[in-house]
């Protein structure tokens, strides 16, 4: 009878065995009858479809049977068979997999010319910029780290930009939303950036996706590109991107900011490296950690995190460098300063742990937590009151207290002390509580009427029953009331 | 489950990928299991038979595989594993090498070379559903003490 010798590292799964004896004329029948000696071989040898894993040789003597007869090869008891594993290996990037099924694309003379800067670098060359001209890029978001993100890729001349948003351009945007101009106001950003973009370079390829990224819609969407980044700042999209670039293997460019603190990181499981939720396992309480709207930002620090995305993104590309995998940079504007972290993976995480859990998209906003408004002051029919009925109010004669909730330096922009109103910072609840009379009329308000609800809910609590929350805020104040007031 | 390798074999993959930088390197790891713990005894470097793009690319071939099976054998060893340069690229496994990777239970090390010069060296090993690497700690003979 013939024998099969087995690799080292299958031993394991054929009795421990370095050689096992077969029946069979052909070695087709030799194999077959080895797998059925030892199941758990089978996976180890064969595809979902029944054939040889492609790293699989089988060799007789010296020759490989895919250059004799393949599976009809007569054997003889004399031969040496054995099972070879192929061993390849490469540092190629994702731009270079495709190049094995299809050619780098060319340069033309007017490209040629527009990245003689990064030509005559020999780190990218023209290899690298064919790769960049190969690749394709997804940028969740078009505001404060979308807008240089959009214009560095664009100008890098990245092949395929695809653009996620369906928000529309505000004045507020304008301070760090450089992609977006004064004249873009109230313009989709989408069609803003889409403009300024090809306007910067014309050789690109631009996918707008007017819609919210969602549970729904994620998968089929980053499936289409090389790489994602996140340019969002609330925390159900977070999850949604890093688990989606989980599950389809892809490289997450992550990247988040706060007032003068940012940081950045790659998360890339694929490769070995942690994912958001190795760092971040559950998402904090809703409303613990204030969004840029809330808290503000500096315009500046989007474009220092937005860049460093951008740089990774297009280093992951061309495939030089240090990638940021398993690295979180921190930045402090204030202090000027650059701090790195080690990440490491956690074994036990649910997701590109050892043994994940999970295995598909989920509700994200349940998983943070959101809710439409509070389920306890919706079922209060007329908890809020609307600027116009609060106007009518005030000008009929009536005592009514207005509190606002916002921080002195909002106040300092726009304020309804003419009316009477007073500052009590929503951190101040519930220490100034005693401050309110319980017999007062009182009307909360804060800039978009948020906050004003938890403070509503706090006055209720403390027993306050003539309370309402000024519905949108002062910014409805300002659209509804009186137009001359300045909003941010 | 940490793989244990002596500093001369340290040196010596280092040295072979500096020695065919630009081009990629690779050879076998050679060594027995202890429980969950591979210990190398050799490094068997070999050539890389590619033709082309051999800057990004490295191919073993299987004769001197099966070379490598014989002579571990005779001295009851296994080979366990593998290792291979990313010349100018981090040790980090790519996506072609996890397409790529025959068995998950060897050991895969990657060594970096910059301009020339050795830069990381990291293990990892391959899920048995082939997902994805997972780093594997190196352990040099300095923290290990073999058993007689």
């Amino acid at each position: 009878m013939p024998s099969i010798a087995i690799p080292t590292a299958l031993r394991q799964f054929a009795g421990g065995n370095s050689a096992v004896q077969v029946q069979g004329q052909k070695i087709g029948e030799a194999i077959a009858d080895l797998a059925d000696q030892y199941p758990d071989l089978k996976k180890h040898l064969f595809d979902a479809n029944g054939n040889l894993r492609s790293f699989v040789n089988v060799f007789i003597n010296d020759e490989d049977i895919r250059h004799l007869q393949q599976n009809e090869t007569a054997i003889s008891d004399s031969d040496e068979i054995s099972i070879i594993p192929s061993i390849a290996g490469g540092s190629a990037t994702e731009a270079d997999l495709r190049a094995g099924s299809t050619p780098l694309p060319e340069l033309n003379k007017d490209e040629i010319a527009r990245y003689s800067r990064h030509l005559i670098m020999p780190e990218v060359g023209m290899e690298g910029q064919r790769k960049l001209k190969a690749a394709s890029v997804l940028l969740i978001g078009t505001g404060g780290l979308g807008s240089p993100l959009g214009l560095y890729l664009a100008a890098a001349g990245i092949g395929r930009l695809g653009l996620v948003d369906f928000d529309v351009v505000d004045e507020s945007n304008l301070q760090r939303q450089i992609v977006h101009g004064t004249k873009d106001v109230g313009r989709p950003k989408i069609e803003s950036a889409r403009d300024r973009l090809s306007d910067i370079n014309p050789h690109i390829q631009i996918d707008t996706h007017e819609f919210a990224l969602r549970s729904e819609n994620a998968l089929d969407l980053i499936r289409d590109y090389d790489i994602v980044i996140d340019g969002t700042d609330n925390f159900q999209t977070r999850y949604l991107v890093n688990d989606a670039s989980v599950l389809l293997g892809k490289p997450n460019v992550y990247g988040s900011i706060f007032r003068f603190d940012g940081q950045a990181s790659v998360f890339y499981p694929a490769s070995g490296g942690p994912c958001y939720r190795c760092l971040y396992p559950e998402p904090p309480p809703p409303g613990l950690v204030p969004s840029c709207a809330e808290g503000g930002v500096l315009g500046i620090l989007p474009g220092i995190i937005g860049v460093i995305q951008a740089t990774e993104a297009i280093k992951l590309i061309i495939g030089q460098g240090d990638p940021l995998i398993g690295r979180l940079l921190l930045f402090d504007a204030l202090k000027m300063k650059f701090k790195e972290l080690k990440l490491r993976r956690n074994p036990e995480c649910p997701l590109c742990g050892e043994n994940p859990t999970i295995r598909e998209l989920i509700d994200y906003d349940q998983f943070c937590g959101i809710v439409p408004e509070t389920v306890e002051a919706q079922t209060d029919d007329d908890w809020e009151i609307t600027p116009v009925q609060l106007k009518q109010r005030l000008d009929q004669g009536e005592r009514i207290t207005i509190i606002d909730v916002r921080e002195i330096h909002e106040w300092q922009i726009c304020n309804l002390e003419s009316y009477g109103s007073r500052l009590i910072p929503l951190g101040q609840f519930p220490d100034r509580i005693t401050e309110l009379s319980r017999e007062e009329h009182i009307v909360l308000q804060c800039k978009m009427g948020g906050r004003s609800a938890k403070a509503y809910e706090a006055l209720k609590k403390s027993g306050f029953t003539r309370i309402r929350n000024l519905k949108g805020g002062i910014l409805a104040w300002a659209d509804t009331v009186d137009p001359g007031l300045p909003k941010y | 489950m940490p793989i244990h390798l002596q500093p001369e074999h340290v040196a010596a993959i280092r040295a072979h990928g500096e020695r065919t930088y630009p081009e990629e390197c690779g050879g076998l790891l050679l060594g027995i299991l202890e429980g969950d713990d591979q210990i190398v005894r050799e490094i068997m470097p070999l050539d890389n038979i590619r033709n082309d793009s051999r800057h990004n690319r490295v191919e073993l071939s299987p004769l001197d595989y099966a070379r490598a099976e014989r002579e571990a054998g005779r001295r009851n060893l296994g080979v366990w594993g593998y290792y291979h340069s990313h010349p100018d690229h981090p040790a980090v496994p790519s996506s072609f090498d996890l397409e790529h990777a025959p068995f998950t239970e060897w050991s895969y090390l990657i060594v970096s070379i910059r301009d020339g010069k050795a830069a990381d060296l990291r293990a990892w090993s391959l899920r048995t559903d082939r997902s994805q690497f997972d780093e594997k700690t190196i352990v040099t003979a300095s923290q290990y003490k073999p058993t007689p």
